[in-house]
Formats: C-alpha cells, sequence, structure tokens
C-alpha cells in the first residue's frame, strides 16, 4: 500500500523524463513477452507429440531392435511333453504362495530375436497377435515385473502357428530361457498346431512340462485339468462389425461357409442342400472375383456372391467342420453371429471346455453322422434354439472377441486351479447377463425341515422400558420351543437391572450391552445366537400367545427360507403419485410381515448387518425406522419369495390402550413408511417384495372340531 | 493519465510473465528432464513403435487344408464317444438297456441290481433292440476266469459295470467297451468315455438309502472348523490355527487341541479333508453324507459322475502341497459361499448316491445325456435340486418348463390352469362342477376325462361354458387321470372328481396359492399317514388331525410336469398297483410329488356346505380304509420307494382376512366362509 502510494507519487515525476529510447524498450520487452504468451498456449493446447502420461514409463521401441540371441546349434532341447502331467505332479504351486487377492502373478520375458549360429532368424519376432496377448496379461491384475514373485512365466518366444517356427531351435530358445527349469509353471500360447501331412493336433516344439493354451486339441493331446483348451482367433472379428441381431428364425436353416473341405463332406453337404432345398445353403471359395476385392470376405455359391462373415446371421446353424486342423477359427465368426454351431469334429475339445457349458451353444454330431444332421437339428425345439443363439452370442462376446479376451480366460482358468475356493462358477462363466440380473439364488435352497427340538432364540431389543421387557421375557418362557433368550440392551446411558431381579425362566437368557443405540443391533449376528431360527421380539409385545408364538415356529420350520411374522403390511403402486405407498389398512393382500414379533433364518442377520445394499443400513440407523422394511426387502430380494403371515393378527397393541383401529396411526409415520420403500425400492433398483392372497393357520383353526383336541386352540385374535 | 498508463503496463507486463511462467515451465521441465517411472511401478510389456505393422499369426492366403479324411481314432485304450459308440442304434425316447446274463451263480447285489434295471424304465429284454449293453462286473473277483459273453462285438456299445475299483474281467479284452468303475485313477480315466462311480462302503443300501445328515443349513456356532481322515479309518478334528500342516506326519508333535474319533462315525465339522489317496475315496461319500464339505486334497482319483455334477458346488479340490494356504482360505470362506456348499453336499448325497439303485441309475442316466446329444439335462438340472432322475429331459429341456426352477432362471409362470374332471363309474356329466370351475377368470380350458362305463353323452349333454370344453375317452383305469394329455396347454393343472363340490371362489383362492408354490400340490381335502407301532408298519388315515400329509388328487392344484413324471419314471410295478387298487392312487402321487419336493403338500380350508355332498374322499366307491390287507398300498409303496417320503404339515392357508371379524365386503374370498 505504501509503496503504492510512494510510486504514484513518484511516477509522473519519471514520465516526462521517459525517452524514446525507453519506450522502445518498454514495447519491445511487452511483445516479447505477449510472443512468450502466445508460443506458451500454443504449445499447450496444439495437439503434439509429447507421449500422453499413461505411456510413460513404458519403453518405445521398435521390435526390430530387440536384442539378437545366438543359439548354438547343440544347445539343449527340452524333453517332449509329458502326457502324464497333472497340476499336482508338474506344476511347482510354491512359487505361487500366499496372495490375499488369490491372484497369480505371472510374468512376461522380455523380446528377444532368436538365431542360429549362422544369425538365421527362429521364426517371425511376433506376431500381431501376440503382442496384444501379451500387452493384455502386462495391462492386467495379474501381470509382475518382479520374476523371483512370479508363479506363472510366459515366454515371449511366440509359437500361435507353427507353420511360421522352426520347431528344434524354437525348443532351444525356450530351453535357455532364465527360469525354463524343465518347463515349469510356464505357459505357451498355440492357436494352430501341427503340421503337414499329419497336422498333430498340439503344439509339436518339445516344451517338457510347460502347460500348453492350444487352440485344436483332441482328446488324446490334451491333458485334462492341465492344458487349456483356446479358440482360434479369428482376426476378422476386428474388422468387421456385424449389426446386432437377436435370435429368432433366420432365412437359412443351415449354412456352411467353410471354404476348404474335404471332398467327401462336401459331397454330404451338397446332398443335404439337394434334399433340402432352399434352407441348406452350402457355399464355397469365389473362383471369378475382381481384381482388388478380399476372397476372405467373399464366398460363392453357384454364381451368387455372398458377403462373409454378413451371410452367417442369415442363418440359424452353421456347421464347424474340421479340417485338418480339429480348431477352427470359424468358429469364432459363427458365434460372433449369433449362429448356433454344428460342430463335425470328433474327439475336438472345445474351447475352453474345462469351464463354458457347449451343450447351451452348440450342437456336436459325430462325423460319421453329417449326412442325418439335418434331422437331428430340426428335432430340437424354437425355443432351445433360441436360447442356443443368445448363447453363442455371449460366448463370443465374453471370450473370442478378442486376443485379450481369450488371454484373460486362460489366465482365470488357471487361476481358478490354484485358488479353487475363490473360483468363478458354472453360472459366472456360462450365465448371459441378462440371466445373471433377473436370477434368485436361494441362499437356503435344500429343502429342509428343520428339527423342532432344536428351536429358536428370541431376541428382544430393549431400551428402557423394564417392566414391561419382564413381561414378555415370562410370556416368551411359556413357549415350549424357545432355546435361548438374548435381552439387546440398546441404551448406553442405563446399565441393565441386577441380575437378580430378572424373572426366572427355564432356559438361558444373555443380556447383550450395546456401543451405540441403533436399530441395526437388533438384527446383529451375535454368537450367542446357537439356533438357526430367531425370533425378534420388541420388549411390549406382551399379546402373543404362547400357541400362537409356538404355531409361528412351527411355519417357519416347513419355511426357513422366509420371514414368518405375524401382522402383515402391504405396498401398493400409487398412480397419482407414481410411486409406492404402504398400506396398513386390513386388506386382503400380504407382503410385508412387521418384525415386533417375527420368525427367520439367522443367516438373514449376517446378511442384513454385512450385505445389506447401498447405505440402507446406515439410513435406517439415522432415520430411527423401517428396519423391519429393509429387512422385508433383503429377504424376499435374496430369495425371490414372499412372507408368510401366520394367524389373524393385525396390529401389535397393548391390551390397556384403547385404539381405535386406523384413526389412531399417526399420519406422518404412514408417509415415512411410504417413503422408505421408495427409498429401498431404488437402492435394490427393482421392487422385490412379493404379494400373496393368503396366510398360515392352524389345520383345525376355527373348524368344527372340540378344541381340547386341537393342537393350537388359543391362537390371539386380531 | 500517463500514470494510468505506466500503471497497466506494468500490471499487463506482471501478469504476462506470470503466466507465461505457470504455463511454460511444466513442459519445458518435462522436455527438458524426461522423468522417469516411479521405482517399483510395472514396467510391463513395451508398446512397439511399429505395433501397426506388425504381421497377423495368420495369412489368409496360407490355408493348408487340403488334407485326407482323417483316420479313424485308434480303439482298445484310446477310445473315445465319438469313435466307439455307436448311438445309431439308439432311436426312439430314452436309452435302452440290455443286461448280460450273468455266468454263473449270482450275488444278492447282482440279482437285486438286476431287477432294478428290469422294473425300470430303460431296460429291455433284446439285445438286439438295446442301444447299450451292460456287463455287470460285479461279483467276480479278480483272477477268476469270466467267459466272454454273447453279442460281444468287440465291446461295442458295452459299458462294463463294477462296483468296485478295477476287478475288470481278465480273460476278455475291454474292446471298444466303456468302464464304469469306482474311484477310477485319473490316468486311466476316459473322459467323457468311462463313468467315474463312488467308491461304496460295505453294506451300502440298495434302495432308498439314509437321507443326508446335515440338519440345519447353517454351521453350528461351536461346530469345529476341520476334521481331518485319519489313515487307520477315524477322523481327527484339529484347531485350524493349532499345527500348520495337520495332514503332514510332520506335525504330529504338536498334539493341539485335537481329538481322534474312532471308527467311522463322523465329527461335527464344517470341513472334511480327505488325502488324495485312492483309498480315501470312501472317506468322500462319507463326508458328502453327513454335510462336512469335502476338501480333497489333489486327488489321484476321478470325482463320481464328474461329467455331469459340477463338484465345485459341494467340494473344495485344494492342492496338498499348500497347507497353510488351504487352511487360511478356510477360515476366511465367506459365509455364504460355506452355506451354500453344505446345501449342495446334501442335494448331491440324496439326489445320487444315496443307494446303489441311485448310482445305477445316474449312470445310465449320463450315457442317455451323450447319446440324447442336444436334448439332453442342462447343466442346471443336474445340479439344483430335485436333480437329474427326477427332472426328466423328455418332458422339456428348457428349465422354466420345470415346476423347480422359476427363481434360477428368472421366469415367470403363466397365470391360466387347466381343469381336468375325471368321470368315474356313475357317468354323469358335472354340469354344476364344470360351470363353477369354468367361472374362473384363469381357467384357461376344461378337459372331461370319461372313464365310466356308460356311454359318453352327446354333445349337447355338455353345458355351455366360456373357455373350451374337451372331452376325452380314457381307458377306464384310474391311473388314465395321470397320463400325459397332450390336451394340456397349461402348466397348472386343477385335477377334480365328478362329485367333487368347489365353488368358483375357492377355485380362484387355490390357484393363487399354487402360484407361490408350484412344485407342490395344493389341495381341499387330505389323509395323514402315520407309524403304526403295533403292527411295524406304515397306516394312513382320512380322519381330520392337527397333521396331514397327504392331499387328494379329488380337488387338487399340481404342476403339469408330475403327469410326464408318473407316466414316465415310476417302477411299473408301483403304476400297476395303483390301478388295482383305486385309493392307491392318491398316495402314489403324493409319493411321488414328497418324493420330489422333499415338502408336505400344501391345505386350504374347504367349506362345511361341500362335506355332505362329497362321498368319503376317495376315487371310485371304496372310501379310504386304511387298514384293509388287501389295499396295504401304503406299505408296498414305502417299500417300492426305499423310505418313507411323505412329510406332515400343521398348517393349512387361509385368505388372510378369513374367518375374521370384520366386515364381508372387505373379503375377497368371502364365500368360502359358509357356514
Amino acid at each position: 500500500m505504501c509503496a503504492s502510494v510512494k510510486y504514484n507519487i513518484r511516477g509522473p515525476a519519471l514520465i516526462p523524463r521517459m525517452k524514446t529510447k525507453h519506450r522502445i524498450y518498454y514495447i519491445t520487452l511487452f511483445s516479447i513477452v505477449l510472443l512468450g504468451l502466445i508460443a506458451t498456449g500454443m504449445f499447450q493446447f496444439w495437439p503434439h507429440s509429447i507421449e500422453s502420461s499413461d505411456d510413460w514409463g513404458v519403453e518405445k521401441r521398435s521390435v526390430h531392435d530387440v536384442p539378437v540371441v545366438r543359439l548354438p546349434a547343440d544347445s539343449p532341447i527340452p524333453e517332449r511333453g509329458d502326457l502324464s502331467c497333472r497340476m499336482h505332479t508338474c506344476f511347482d504351486v510354491y512359487r505361487c504362495g500366499f496372495n490375499p487377492k488369490n491372484k497369480i502373478k505371472v510374468y512376461i520375458y522380455s523380446l528377444k530375436k532368436y538365431v542360429d549360429d549362422f544369425g538365421v532368424p527362429v521364426s517371425n519376432t511376433i506376431s500381431r497377435e501376440y503382442n496384444e496377448l501379451l500387452t493384455a496379461i502386462s495391462d492386467s491384475d495379474y501381470y509382475t515385473d518382479d520374476i523371483n514373485r512370479a508363479c506363472l512365466f510366459v515366454p515371449s518366444i511366440d509359437v500361435l502357428n507353427q507353420n511360421t517356427l522352426r520347431i528344434k531351435e524354437t525348443a532351444q530358445a525356450l530351453a535357455q530361457l532364465s527360469r525354463w527349469d524343465r518347463g515349469t509353471n510356464h505357459l505357451l500360447f498355440n492357436m494352430l498346431p501341427g503340421s503337414p501331412p499329419d497336422y498333430n493336433t498340439a503344439l509339436d516344439v518339445p516344451r517338457d512340462r510347460a502347460l500348453l493354451a492350444g487352440g485344436g486339441f483332441s482328446t488324446w493331446t490334451y491333458r485334462q485339468g492341465y492344458d487349456v483348451s483356446i479358440p482360434v482367433y479369428s482376426p476378422l472379428s476386428a474388422e468387421v462389425d456385424l449389426p446386432e441381431k437377436g435370435p429368432g428364425p433366420r432365412r437359412y436353416f443351415l449354412l456352411s461357409s467353410q471354404m476348404v473341405l474335404h471332398p467327401e463332406y462336401r459331397e454330404d453337404l451338397d446332398a443335404l442342400q439337394a434334399k433340402y432345398g432352399d434352407s441348406v445353403l452350402v457355399l464355397d471359395k469365389c473362383t471369378n472375383l475382381s481384381e482388388g476385392v478380399l476372397s476372405v470376405r467373399k464366398r460363392c455359391h453357384k454364381h451368387q456372391v455372398f458377403d462373409y462373415p454378413q451371410v452367417l446371421q442369415e442363418a440359424t446353424f452353421c456347421v464347424v467342420l474340421r479340417g485338418a486342423r480339429l480348431g477352427q477359427a470359424v468358429l469364432s465368426d459363427v458365434l460372433q453371429a449369433g449362429c448356433v454351431p454344428v460342430v463335425i469334429a470328433d474327439s475336438y475339445v472345445l474351447p475352453f471346455s474345462e469351464v463354458l457349458d457347449w451343450k447351451r451353444a452348440s450342437v456336436v454330431v459325430p462325423e460319421e453322422k453329417v449326412s442325418d444332421m439335418y434331422s437331428i437339428l430340426q428335432s430340437i425345439p424354437q425355443r432351445q434354439i433360441e436360447e442356443m443363439q443368445r448363447q453363442a452370442q455371449w460366448f463370443w462376446e465374453a471370450y473370442f472377441q478378442s486376443v485379450k479376451a481369450i488371454a484373460l480366460a486362460t489366465l482365470q482358468i488357471i487361476n481358478d486351479r490354484i485358488y479353487p475356493y475363490a473360483a468363478i462358477s458354472y453360472e459366472e462363466w456360462n450365465d448371459p447377463p441378462a440371466v445373471k440380473w433377473s436370477s434368485v439364488s436361494n441362499p437356503l435352497f435344500l429343502p429342509l425341515i428343520p428339527p423342532q427340538s432344536q428351536g429358536f432364540t428370541a431376541i428382544v431389543l430393549t431400551y428402557d422400558r423394564v417392566e414391561s421387557l419382564f413381561r414378555v421375557i415370562t410370556e416368551v418362557s411359556k413357549v415350549p420351543s424357545l432355546s435361548k433368550l438374548l435381552v439387546v440392551w440398546n441404551n448406553q446411558n442405563k446399565n441393565p437391572p441386577e441380575e437378580s431381579l430378572w424373572p426366572k425362566i427355564r432356559v438361558p437368557l444373555k443380556v447383550v450391552k450395546t456401543a451405540e443405540n441403533k436399530l441395526s443391533n437388533r438384527f446383529f449376528p451375535y454368537d450367542e445366537i446357537e439356533t438357526e431360527a430367531v425370533l425378534a421380539i420388541d420388549d411390549d409385545i406382551i399379546m402373543l400367545t404362547s400357541d400362537e408364538l409356538q404355531f409361528g415356529y412351527e411355519v417357519w420350520r416347513e419355511f426357513p427360507d422366509r420371514l414368518v411374522g405375524y401382522p402383515g403390511r402391504l405396498h401398493l403402486w400409487d398412480h397419482e403419485m407414481n410411486k409406492w405407498k404402504y398400506e396398513s389398512e386390513w386388506t386382503n393382500e400380504v407382503s410385508m410381515v412387521l418384525t415386533g414379533a417375527a420368525f427367520y433364518h439367522k443367516y438373514f442377520n449376517y446378511l442384513y448387518t454385512y450385505k445389506m445394499p447401498g447405505d440402507i443400513k446406515n439410513w435406517v440407523d439415522a432415520h430411527m425406522n423401517c428396519e423391519d422394511i429393509a429387512m422385508n426387502f433383503l429377504v424376499a430380494n435374496v430369495t425371490g419369495k414372499a412372507v408368510i403371515k401366520v394367524t389373524p393378527r393385525k396390529k401389535f397393541k397393548c391390551p390397556e390402550c384403547t385404539a381405535i383401529d386406523g384413526l389412531s396411526l399417526d399420519q406422518t409415520h404412514m408417509v415415512e413408511r411410504s417413503e422408505c420403500i421408495n427409498k429401498f425400492a431404488s437402492v435394490f433398483g427393482t421392487m422385490p417384495l412379493k404379494v400373496v392372497e393368503h396366510r398360515a393357520d392352524p389345520v383345525l383353526y376355527k373348524d368344527d372340531f372340540p378344541e381340547k383336541l386341537k393342537s393350537f386352540p388359543n391362537i390371539g385374535s386380531l | 493519465m500517463q500514470s494510468w498508463k505506466r500503471k497497466s503496463l506494468w500490471l499487463a507486463l506482471s501478469a504476462s510473465w506470470l503466466l507465461l511462467i505457470l504455463l511454460g515451465v511444466s513442459p519445458l521441465l518435462r522436455l527438458a528432464v524426461p522423468s522417469r517411472p516411479l521405482p517399483g511401478a510395472p514396467q510391463g510389456w513395451p508398446r512397439w513403435l511399429d505395433t501397426e505393422l506388425l504381421l497377423s499369426f495368420f495369412q489368409p492366403g496360407e490355408l493348408p487344408e487340403d488334407v485326407p479324411r482323417p483316420s479313424r481314432a485308434p480303439c482298445g485304450s484310446g477310445c473315445n464317444w465319438a469313435a466307439c459308440f455307436d448311438t445309431s442304434q439308439c432311436r426312439g425316447g430314452g436309452l435302452k438297456v440290455f443286461v448280460h446274463p450273468a455266468p454263473g451263480p449270482i450275488s444278492e447285489t447282482h440279482r437285486r441290481i438286476l431287477a432294478s434295471i428290469e422294473g425300470s424304465r430303460y431296460h429291455t429284454f433284446s439285445p438286439g433292440e438295446a442301444c447299450l449293453l451292460l456287463f455287470l462286473s460285479l461279483d467276480a473277483p479278480a483272477g477268476e476266469p469270466s467267459p466272454v459273453p454273447l453279442q460281444w462285438n468287440g465291446g461295442k456299445n458295452h459299458l462294463v459295470l463294477s462296483l468296485h475299483p478295477a476287478p475288470r474281467p481278465k480273460t476278455f479284452q475291454l474292446g471298444q467297451a466303456m468302464v464304469a468303475e469306482a474311484s477310477p485313477t485319473v490316468d486311466t480315466f476316459r473322459p467323457g468315455f468311462d463313468v467315474a462311480l463312488p467308491l461304496l462302503p460295505e453294506g451300502h443300501p440298495f434302495r432308498g438309502g439314509a437321507p443326508g445328515q446335515l440338519q440345519q443349513h447353517s454351521p453350528h456356532p461351536r461346530e469345529t472348523l476341520v476334521a481331518l481322515a485319519e489313515e487307520r479309518g477315524g477322523w481327527r478334528t484339529a484347531g485350524t490355527d493349532s499345527s500348520a500342516c495337520p495332514w503332514d506326519g510332520r506335525c504330529e508333535q504338536d498334539p493341539g487341541p485335537e481329538q481322534t474319533h474312532p471308527g467311522v462315525t463322523l465329527p461335527n465339522a464344517t470341513f472334511c479333508l480327505i488325502p488324495g489317496h485312492r483309498s480315501d475315496a470312501l472317506r468322500f461319500l462319507q463326508a458328502l453324507q453327513a454335510g462336512c464339505i469335502p476338501v480333497l486334497l489333489s486327488p489321484r482319483w476321478e470325482l463320481p459322475f464328474s461329467e455331469v455334477i459340477d463338484w465345485t458346488k459341494a467340494a473344495i479340490i485344494a492342492d496338498e502341497r499348500l497347507p497353510l494356504q488351504v487352511l487360511a482360505a478356510l477360515q476366511e470362506m465367506p459365509p455364504a459361499r460355506v452355506l451354500a456348499l453344505r446345501q449342495q453336499t446334501q442335494f448331491l448325497w440324496d439326489a445320487y448316491f444315496s443307494s446303489v439303485e441311485k448310482i445305477i441309475h445316474t449312470t445310465l442316466e449320463t450315457i442317455q445325456d451323450r447319446v440324447f446329444g442336444a436334448s439332453a439335462h442342462p447343466s442346471l438340472m443336474w445340479n439344483s435340486p430335485p436333480g437329474a432322475l427326477l427332472a426328466l429331459p423328455t418332458f422339456s429341456t428348457s428349465p422354466q418348463d420345470f415346476p423347480f426352477y422359476h427363481l434360477q432362471q428368472g421366469s415367470c409362470l403363466v397365470g391360466r390352469f387347466s381343469a381336468l374332471i375325471w368321470v368315474g363309474a356313475e357317468g354323469q356329466p358335472p354340469l354344476k362342477l364344470i360351470q363353477a370351475v369354468a367361472g374362473s377368470q384363469h381357467c384357461a380350458q376344461i378337459l372331461v376325462l370319461w372313464s365310466s362305463e356308460r356311454p359318453l353323452p352327446p354333445r349337447g349333454k355338455w353345458p355351455e361354458t366360456s373357455v373350451p370344453l374337451t372331452v376325452i375317452e380314457g381307458h377306464r383305469k384310474v391311473s388314465d387321470r395321470f397320463f400325459l394329455h397332450s390336451a394340456i396347454s397349461t402348466d397348472a393343472i386343477l385335477s377334480l372328481d365328478a362329485h367333487t363340490s368347489l365353488s368358483t371362489s375357492e377355485v380362484d383362492f387355490a390357484f393363487s396359492v399354487w402360484q407361490s408354490f408350484p412344485e407342490r400340490m395344493v389341495g381341499f381335502l387330505t389323509w395323514s399317514h402315520f407309524w403304526d407301532k403295533a403292527r411295524g408298519s406304515w397306516g394312513y388315515t382320512a380322519e381330520r388331525a392337527n397333521e396331514f400329509s397327504m392331499v387328494l388328487t379329488t380337488a387338487a392344484f399340481y404342476h403339469r410336469y408330475y403327469h410326464t413324471l408318473f407316466t414316465r419314471s415310476l417302477p411299473k410295478a408301483l403304476r400297476s398297483l395303483a390301478d388295482e387298487a383305486p385309493t392307491c392312487v392318491d398316495v402314489l402321487m403324493n409319493f411321488l410329488v414328497a418324493a420330489v419336493t422333499k415338502l408336505p403338500p400344501i391345505k386350504l380350508p374347504y367349506g362345511k356346505q361341500h362335506q355332505g355332498a362329497s362321498p368319503p374322499p376317495a376315487s371310485g366307491s371304496s372310501g379310504p380304509k386304511p387298514q384293509t390287507p388287501d389295499l396295504d398300498c401304503i406299505n408296498l409303496m414305502a417299500a417300492e420307494f426305499g423310505h418313507m417320503p411323505l412329510v406332515s404339515s400343521r398348517l393349512r392357508l387361509d385368505p388372510v382376512l378369513f374367518k375374521d371379524p370384520v366386515s364381508v365386503l372387505r373379503k375377497k374370498y368371502r364365500s368360502l366362509e359358509k357356514p
């Protein structure tokens, strides 16, 4: 401030003294600065060639600059593959020690160029696909650059196609890898095995104990549980983007698109076409294509030209016949088109058959039955065909569409073998996303009626209504099947009454003091709960009769996966407000039960405490309301089943109160409960509650039958 | 003025400098000092400059595939399904099996297996008609010569079945025959061709068999975590933290809190560790029955029925070389997974392993699935209750057609039903009943099954209904009513007798209940079974009681699938039994459904107004005379099933406002309460 004032005072005195020289000086300075600014700005915003930051740290070289390694002619060759290898004999699992994430660590050897004594290269350095594959592994969670921590080693020696390499020298190159050790824990990827004339079904390069991820295994060469059968990648899928086409009937029932077929098979197929006419289409190479047209992308039938692979979308079933090799890239094209592959290759081990259920996506026809193929396919119901089309498309999207997908699926399979307790399930591998979303897997799926002798644990949540609590304890203790009583003391400011003051009951009584006054404490999976059945009961529920409670327990035994409660409630769709509404009127339907007194399986306590979706649990604790609605949502969502309301009981009220039904209900309470339903439905992403029109009563309830002969004569009132 | 100019000049100048420094320095710095990757960050696979120029592994021009058709696969030990099994012999519905007669005297087990196959749906007496020829190698102790059976045909389409490990007939070559043996070694087992059987203990029950021993879904909180199968035959329980390697001799010196359980009794444990030797396969079945999750340590034998059973859902196959890792993983396993594994052990035990008969049927079903190809059981049916022996693929291969898998499939039931009215001896069109049923908005069609001696009434005698009415002439057999009537188009069937009296409202309510329990029978009239101590046998009664275990098919909803199951899966003996004694049909249907669901049926309130109208609740003229000696069907069936499948229930499902003291106008199903 002061300085500027001074400057201002001094300034005017300076100006008259400013010479032209000075002015020029100032202007030059200013323009230099301006120029600098513009230059900087351009530099900042110009699309320039400095690498984007995520590339920093990754080397940028040409594949031709990699180090050259000379292999002496007499360098060691590995043994041939050992057919008896299994994970527990040939795989060194110690390298994959304990790992909290249950993920194997994969190391990739750096790229070298191998030449023989005469300097002639052993193979093409690396193919586009193998480079993609190694990039995918390197970008995945499996990758490690620490060779000492690695569990699996992937050589950078490209053996995808056996035709492009020299077998003996490639084997020598493998053998000199720094951690080769007879190939233990090494993984090789090969898609095109064998060579003319007899085409072996597995890579011919001697590889000792190395695992082979191979395309085109036969049952004779495939080491079950050790090797991994992978698809033959079709480079076409990277080029062609097929329009989406849903399942359903298509123009051709059966189509064959392979260009190279054994004449005998082609005869068989032609015969089918002759027999069944237009519904069968057998395509072949085009002979007279004009210049510049890619012959791979065209197929012909007589003089008619079809675009490939688009034509595959016109067919329901597509033939995948073996060629010289068992594995055919056409399988990938066919799946992409949502055409159901008809695999005719005896003894072929289908890709990822260890985990994928090919019965759901393909039809396997023995080679001998090519001529019966049509009638075999015709016997498949239309609905199953559509299911297969959907499944085929899903397999392609998940496991075939890129080299990356193939690489990651392979590593996942090996990972699952090493960490079986964290393995991916059949459903996760095979169910398309639509099924995964809509299906419910009940955690208590076994139809099992627990023995009555087990009894139930009553959990009473209480704050400070000691008198009422003691009455509840006394009442509940009269129920024959009660095996333990747990009082959850939710009041941190007050200690529970002394032990001598508690009612003396015939079953063990435990008091658990909580750390915080939270509603969710009622649903905590306490270690003290030893029975499977839990009765949650409020400390003011004294109107339930012993018969009523005992009957409730008996009903739970028949429906152990459901919430079994007394007063029922309903959710309704409010068309005016366009949202859900809570309903406590006495209607003909039920979709929830109050947990003021309800039986349920103790597993739901675990789910409520640890697996409640979203913020529902905290939300309930903060609002001190709707914990029962949350529990109803949770159970219905995980089991897909409705609650069971037992006995005519409609409300919980103390006998002393004289409340008139309906009118006593607080309007704001109802609004809050409706809000809960809307909130929970949005968190769950769906409305899981199921509406039913029935309740459970004892078999002879209100029947004309001597009361004293009834098992549950005193079933209570509304 | 000048001062203002100067000031602004200065200001602009300094601002520009500031901007220049801010913007310019960092990229300049970056240019000057190339930043190194952080130490420790993975280097990764290099991004090659010439990635775009790399060639594909497979050049389109390279199509070398013009080769001779590959020779047929080698035979003998190198057999596989496509090469060594001729499916062209398997025509028509289902697998037909011929059993080679045994050359000499046969053992009791052998005889019973033969009898069981002969009574089953698979059997044929003619080897020419058979698709699979079965050679039972049960009794022949190793070394004793057993002659080559007739029609051996090099073993083509043959299955050599042996319940013991590998005492294969020594004197003749297996040729192309498949082998089904107990716990085969992984090295000789031919996947997709041979069948792996479980290793059975002595005296494994032939039929029925003990149910799983698990009493509760989730483990008891005080239950031991791990039990280890010992070489001497017992089980040893050990805390997971007591020793690092409980199956390794090295840890013997650390006794810890362990206990040895001699004999075969299994301790209460959540996981059972089973070493991988072939002799330990016996323990596997033991653990499975006990609901103790088997943890197999690098098993050297093929798991039973591994072709169809997804063992990862019921067991853990771990590496014996990583004890610490396995134990840590078991300790940390989420409760949801433990719960699922435990339940799956019980389901698998009960569905496929609890008796010799089930094991044989599972073997045949596995091979039938290979023959069926695309119309075989989907994996879901094998691996979720009630299991593949009770879910027939001949009914449908889409799981949503069955009553069991709606939740897993996320599919819905169609909201209509078909009424099937059985007209017995009296031969009167049940006009009132037809009207009542047709009045239901959910009714899709009415089928009348005319099983009377009297002639069919003419078209005009039948009432006009809003839904299609079809009259089918039956064969005057009681079991007719459960045959597959192709005319039935809905999942739900309402089975009725001509003399049943029901109101529309009751039909509507019953259907709404059935939609919640599509796998069960939902009915109005009930019977209950009991164990008669004095006679030492089962009995049943129609008397009203506090519990029940059967509902009568004179008025009951059930799923259409049970007709298929009744016709296709029941042994012939049972079906003829039902025809001889009409009351037995109801018992049989209830047995069947209970054996599938393991749950009781559901009872609904039945108005008193009907009680007089309906004769004693049995089809035909004879009332339920439980203990009449000639109608002792319940005991015959219990023997045929091998156990008593019926389950009792103590509840009835009523409408929500049933008989409540509220206004009748509120009630949807008020007519159910008529006095």
